[in-house]
């Protein structure tokens, strides 16, 4: 069946349609206060009962923020990271490795996550880089690292892609040379000797061994900005193997690799002619010797995962945010007893029981509002920093920020507590007058 | 400004339980006068305020200002009339301490129709002027002494120009000096511009001033056979 209001939606640029969802999560607060507040010029008293209560409406106003802060925060943060996470995956198109666990694989090929993975051999390998439909295909050695950085073997064409044009000085043309991440300490002109391993499972130096680094990656957003790259074939090397080319090789490092002498490598990227050839290979190499996997289909299966994370999160910062803000009605509610006599004196001297009502209401409403506004604001701080450590700590790029999704949400939070507000406020319209005035 | 007359018969108010604690058989009290009421405390002059500005709905009985039996209006009428007929000035003053001077006598503006909201805040400043407070309009009111306070509360209950002013013990927090000024501008409140006072007040100076005098004792009025005529 046809839905009218989600079709005229549809239709509606981005920005427009979600202006309309949030003026429609705020409808019930407008709708609300313009019938509460008409007829009364009600600032004057609302501004004086904030500077009577100055503390306890600056203490009731920063717990909202704090809750709010902290739901849209977590909530941001998390879209950010699967943002992120995405971003980092949008080079490594097609992945092929030996069977196994498709995550393994991709936590190692794309996040750099150290892990044992069989290789594939020397003739499967040719044949992926023979495929009609590669326009590049690249070894992927892992397992050597430097002060706990990952050194990956690949090659020249792999730098290209991966770089997009290098940030400092020239690819590694011999096997001897490096290109550092964007992130790594060491300078153009630097050198290292690579260890074995990777992590707490870092053996010795792989002495006699060194490279000079000749380039410098720019920013990618992703765990390589912490790593070396180096040719494969001086990985191949220091481990004592074949180093991928038959001999009387020229030194000229990058594929083509003799199948005879290719080594193995745990994983190869492949970027594809098209996305129809993408599927062709992935479809072609999913056999029984390989695995060929989209990294961004992996992801998506393990965000599709935590999308159910999310809404568990989105309902929990609901509840928080209402149960902070029940306790703070709860707290108007006393409050509404200290403010007794003077709004028995408005009663007295002629003032309708809305305006008493409108008068309480609006005080909460603002104590929502500011601590709404407060929290959105705390939100994009706490998101920043949230991000700095999280980018900081995995190398993925995390640049969360708050978006729509969250304003509805505030939006919604919002007129629900405008709506409970109606609680205190409709009990300041049944206390006595004559009892109160004599106070 | 025309005052309106009052007529009470069969007036009961009861506490609670049940308790009596007024009784007005009957009381007429002509347009522009200034009554005084005195009593014992406890005696039912408060309550006898509260009742004749609608504050206190009674029991049984009538309460006719002019043409209006308050006693027949729900709790939003009895509302109504006071914000339209009545000014009313309270024993401790009573102001909003954040509000400027200004602010607390005009403070009958913020709920009064659109149209209204002017002619109080302007007649609340003239007033202001009139009771010398017009240059420290804009104070906190909670800077003022109790005197300028009581001064402030008398023109809040003035700014809506109302026909009918009730005082409970206007003059109670102020010396004496300042006592009979007040007293002074309340009657003349009264008889020059023609509104109808009750002033619940244990303050000779101010019985004096009166036109008429109504005691009150264990909630009954006592007073001369001629003058409930």
């Amino acid at each position: 069946m046809p839905d009218p209001i989600a079709d005229l939606l549809a239709r509606l640029p981005l920005w427009m349609e979600n202006t309309v969802i949030l003026l429609g999560a705020l409808l019930p607060v407008l709708v609300i206060g313009a019938l509460v507040l008409r007829g009364f010029a009600i600032w004057p008293l609302l501004s004086a009962l904030l500077r009577r209560q100055v503390w306890v409406s600056v203490v009731f106003t920063m717990l909202i923020a704090v809750s709010i802060g902290l739901g849209v925060g977590l909530i941001a943060q998390e879209r950010g990271l699967r943002q992120g996470t995405a971003r980092a995956a949008d080079k490594f198109e097609l992945v092929i490795a030996a069977p196994g666990s498709e995550i393994t694989a991709m936590l190692a090929a794309v996040y750099l996550q150290p892990s044992a993975i069989p290789l594939i051999d020397g003739p499967t390998y040719a044949q992926v880089a023979a495929h009609p439909n590669a326009d590049l295909v690249a070894p992927l050695a892992f397992g050597d690292s430097y002060e706990n950085a990952p050194v990956v073997g690949s090659t020249p064409a792999f730098v290209d892609y991966l770089s997009e044009g290098l940030a400092e000085g020239r690819v590694f043309a011999t096997e001897t040379e490096a290109i550092a991440g964007a992130r790594t300490p060491l300078a153009v002109g630097d050198s290292f000797t690579p260890q074995h391993g990777q992590g707490n499972e870092a053996e010795g130096a792989h002495g006699g061994f060194e490279y000079q680094v000749v380039g410098r990656m720019p920013l990618t957003g992703s765990p390589w900005d912490r790593a070396y790259i180096v040719p494969a074939e001086s990985v191949w090397m220091v481990h004592g193997l074949a180093n991928g080319h038959a001999p009387g090789w020229d030194g000229t490092v990058g594929g083509p690799f003799d199948p005879d002498y290719f080594p193995g490598t745990p994983a190869a990227l492949v970027k594809a002619d098209s996305l129809g050839g993408a599927y062709v290979m992935q479809a072609q190499f999913n056999t029984d010797r390989t695995m060929a996997l989209f990294p961004g289909t992996v992801l998506s299966r393990l965000h599709a995962l935590m999308g159910d994370i999310r809404q568990v999160m989105s309902i929990l910062a609901i509840v928080t945010q209402v149960l902070v803000t029940v306790g703070v009605l709860a707290g108007l509610m006393m409050l509404t007893r200290l403010l007794a006599r003077r709004l028995a004196l408005l009663r007295a001297l002629g003032a309708p029981r809305r305006f008493n009502f409108a008068l309480t209401w609006s005080y909460a409403v603002t104590l929502i509002v500011l601590g709404a506004g407060l929290g959105l604001a705390l939100g994009v701080l706490l998101t920043r920093a949230i991000s700095g450590v999280i980018t900081d700590r995995t190398d993925i790029l995390v640049t969360a920020s708050l978006g729509w999704s969250e304003l509805h949400l505030v939006g919604a939070f919002v007129s629900l507590t405008a709506l409970l507000a109606l609680i205190p406020a409709w009990l300041t319209m049944t206390r006595p007058v004559v009892r109160d005035l004599r106070g | 400004m025309t005052g309106i007359s009052l007529s009470i018969s069969d007036l009961e108010v009861t506490g609670q339980g049940g308790r009596r604690i007024l009784s007005v058989p009957r009381l007429e009290v002509p347009a522009g006068t200034a009554v005084a009421v005195r009593g014992p405390s406890g005696a039912g002059k408060s309550t006898l305020l509260y009742a004749l500005a609608g504050i206190i709905a009674p029991s049984r009985g009538c309460i006719t200002w002019g043409d209006t039996d308050i006693a027949g209006l729900d709790d939003s009428g009895r509302a109504a009339f006071r914000r339209g007929t009545v000014g009313f000035i309270f024993q401790e003053h009573l102001l909003f301490e954040e509000l400027s001077a200004l602010g607390n006598a005009g403070v009958t503006a913020l709920y009064a129709p659109r149209r209204d909201r002017r002619r109080i805040r302007d007649s609340a400043e003239g007033l202001l002027t009139r009771f010398g407070l017009g240059k420290s309009a804009a104070r906190r009111s909670d800077t003022f002494s109790g005197g300028e306070r009581q001064r402030i509360a008398v023109v809040r209950a003035l700014a809506g120009d109302a026909p009918v002013i009730l005082a409970d013990e206007p003059t109670a927090s102020l010396d004496r000096a300042n006592a009979d000024a007040l007293a002074d501008d309340l009657m003349r409140l009264a008889r020059d511009d023609g509104r109808t006072l009750v002033a619940v007040s244990h303050d000779p100076s101010l019985h004096d001033r009166a036109d008429r005098v109504i005691d009150v004792r264990d909630g009954q009025l006592e007073l001369p056979e001629a003058q409930n005529a």
